[in-house]
């Protein structure tokens, strides 16, 4: 469904924001793509929204290559890809029926389509009850579940998530994160990029790390951190296979392993953060 | 796919409604330029049609001396008759240019003079008005010739480089204008766009065409065209109907200078038309430039 193949991507005054990075993520995956900020993860996101075109190396997105689409031909993609982001990015002066009905209408969907689909992917998410409500009368939980419905209702291939959990509490985080999960059991293949280790650990699916713009990690039903990672697994706990690609490098010669926090991390690579 | 026009007219009207300040002073400032377009085709058509008037009615006044022998003003006559550029020629007495001058002379100027001091003269009409000065040259100091015959060409000539002069600042001042209209319109776009920068945005996230995100500012700009084309074309209807330059009218102003100046149905309709495609123009043209410059599609 998605494959990068040796992607770089550098911005301007040679800041690297991924390193030669190659990686597959198959059809029905739900991978989680961990890292500090400035580790890449967002430019990785933006990269498979066509927001960013690699510097060099080739990416495919449900068997296209999108590298070199025509700028035309951008928005046919991005049909097919879902997005949800941390601020949520609701038109406030629409209802949640609106905000939902509006990622059809500017795709053109009759008007019989939008009345079918958008109370029944209302009910996926829990907000029938709230169809009529302005996004300034919900809770955070409330308008990230109406932004994950107005991301599915097209029911695109791939669903993208920047920090979906970033402004909420775990409780309602964990909400999220099972309503994306629902959904990836529809067969939609769901990359999330975040910081709530938490949640990484409890769901336990396909882990990629970055760091500094390089796949240091990548672990079929990982944790957030390799700490936390061999913790469970001195535990006895059944945390699953740590997989290395054969691409990744996961640790460069000479330089101490991640051992510690993310911003220790950082600090001894000392490179510049390009995500935020 | 296919934009719809409901949306994109609904779109459209609601954002030039949110920004309805912006909307009338950019629809106000292209009814001004226009209409001063408007009026200055009119005032080319008008001057036009004046000067084909003016030069139908150009003859030659031949004047003769007072004291010439009826044979000499005989002689005079037939050399009129002859030429091959004169149509007909009308021969005036002393008595009757005399009774003229009474109509055209200051009262004090005319009573200073008596009859025998005029010349008595021949009014000739032309082939072709524009040879005028050729048949006052051919005259000019014959035997028997009082003066100089006289041709009113000097004075249309000033009269159609007058209305040159207008027609010219007119159009100077409606292109500057026009221009300051244009920059209005793509102001009101480029704020129509900052307002609607979220959604624009949400818009991109969820596939819409460039197309699709681009056309409502574009009808917007256009609308705003329409809009100051339309009070323009007022403006001119009402110059043409107000002032009577309407050929139903020409009777009643017969002749004065708007009735020389009077002119169809159909020329008027022409110069409406091109003051609308004028006001789509520049409302496109803002909207397109603002779009493309400002609008991150």
């Amino acid at each position: 469904m998605i494959t990068f193949q040796n992607v770089t991507k550098t911005y301007k005054g040679s800041t690297v924001a991924l390193r030669d990075c190659s990686i597959e993520i198959d059809k029905g995956e739900f991978v989680f793509l961990v890292g500090p900020s400035g580790s890449g993860k967002t430019t990785f996101i933006r990269l498979l929204l066509r927001e960013e075109i690699p510097s060099s190396g080739r990416i495919w997105e449900a068997g296209k290559e999108i590298g070199h689409l025509s700028k035309w031909r951008i928005p046919y993609l991005r049909r097919n890809i879902g997005c949800v982001f941390q601020d949520f990015r609701l038109l406030p002066n629409k209802t949640v029926f609106e905000n939902v009905a509006f990622a059809l209408e500017v795709i053109g969907r009759p008007k019989h389509v939008i009345a079918s689909q958008v109370p029944q992917v209302l009910d996926l998410v829990g907000l029938t009850k709230k169809s009529g409500n302005l996004p300034g009368e919900l809770s955070g939980g409330e308008q990230q579940r109406v932004a994950v419905a107005r991301a599915f209702v097209n029911r695109p291939l791939i669903l993208l998530a920047d920090e979906p959990t970033g402004n909420l509490d775990p409780t309602t985080s964990l909400g999220i994160m099972r309503l994306l999960d629902r959904i990836n059991r529809t067969g939609t293949t769901v990359v999330v990029a975040t910081h709530d280790a938490g949640m990484v650990d409890q769901m336990r699916r396909r882990v990629i790390e970055l760091d500094h713009g390089d796949i240091v990690r990548d672990q079929a039903r990982g944790m957030y951190g390799l700490d936390s990672a061999i913790a469970a697994a001195g535990a006895g706990s059944p945390t699953g296979t740590m997989v290395e690609t054969a691409t990744a490098p996961v640790a460069k010669a000479g330089a101490p392993a991640p051992t510690t926090g993310y911003a220790d991390s950082r600090d001894r690579l000392g490179r510049r953060d390009v995500d935020s | 796919m296919p934009v719809s026009a409901g949306y994109v007219a609904r779109e459209a009207t609601t954002n030039l409604w949110r920004n309805r300040l912006m909307t009338a002073a950019a629809v106000l400032t292209v009814a001004v330029s226009l209409a001063l377009v408007g009026s200055a085709l009119l005032l080319k058509q008008g001057a036009t049609k004046a000067t084909v008037h003016w030069q139908n009615g150009v003859g030659v006044a031949v004047w003769v001396n007072g004291d010439a022998s009826p044979a000499q003003f005989q002689a005079i006559g037939t050399q009129l008759a002859q030429n091959p550029l004169v149509k007909s020629c009308i021969a005036r007495s002393q008595a009757y240019d005399f009774n003229e001058a009474r109509q055209t002379v200051a009262a004090d100027e005319f009573n200073a003079t008596k009859q025998s001091d005029y010349p008595s003269s021949y009014r000739c009409v032309l082939q072709n008005p524009s040879d005028a000065t050729a048949v006052v040259q051919q005259f000019t100091g014959k035997p028997g010739i009082f003066g100089t015959p006289s041709s009113p060409t000097a004075q249309i000539r000033t009269m159609e480089s007058v209305i040159h002069i207008l027609q010219w600042v007119f159009l100077s001042v409606a292109v500057v204008l026009l221009l300051s209209a244009s920059v209005l319109i793509l102001n009101t776009i480029r704020m129509a766009i900052f307002a609607r920068r979220r959604e624009v945005s949400v818009m991109k996230l969820v596939g819409a065409t460039n197309w699709f995100i681009r056309l409502p500012f574009m009808a917007e700009g256009l609308i705003q065209g329409l809009l100051g084309s339309a009070v323009a074309v007022l403006v001119v209807l009402g110059l043409y109907w107000g002032i009577g330059l309407d050929t139903t009218k020409t009777a009643a102003n017969q002749g004065n200078l708007i009735a020389q100046m009077s002119m169809g149905t159909w020329e008027v309709a022409a110069t409406c038309i091109l003051v609308g495609v004028v006001g789509i123009g520049v409302g496109v043209a803002g909207s397109a430039l603002a779009v493309r410059r400002f609008l991150d599609v």
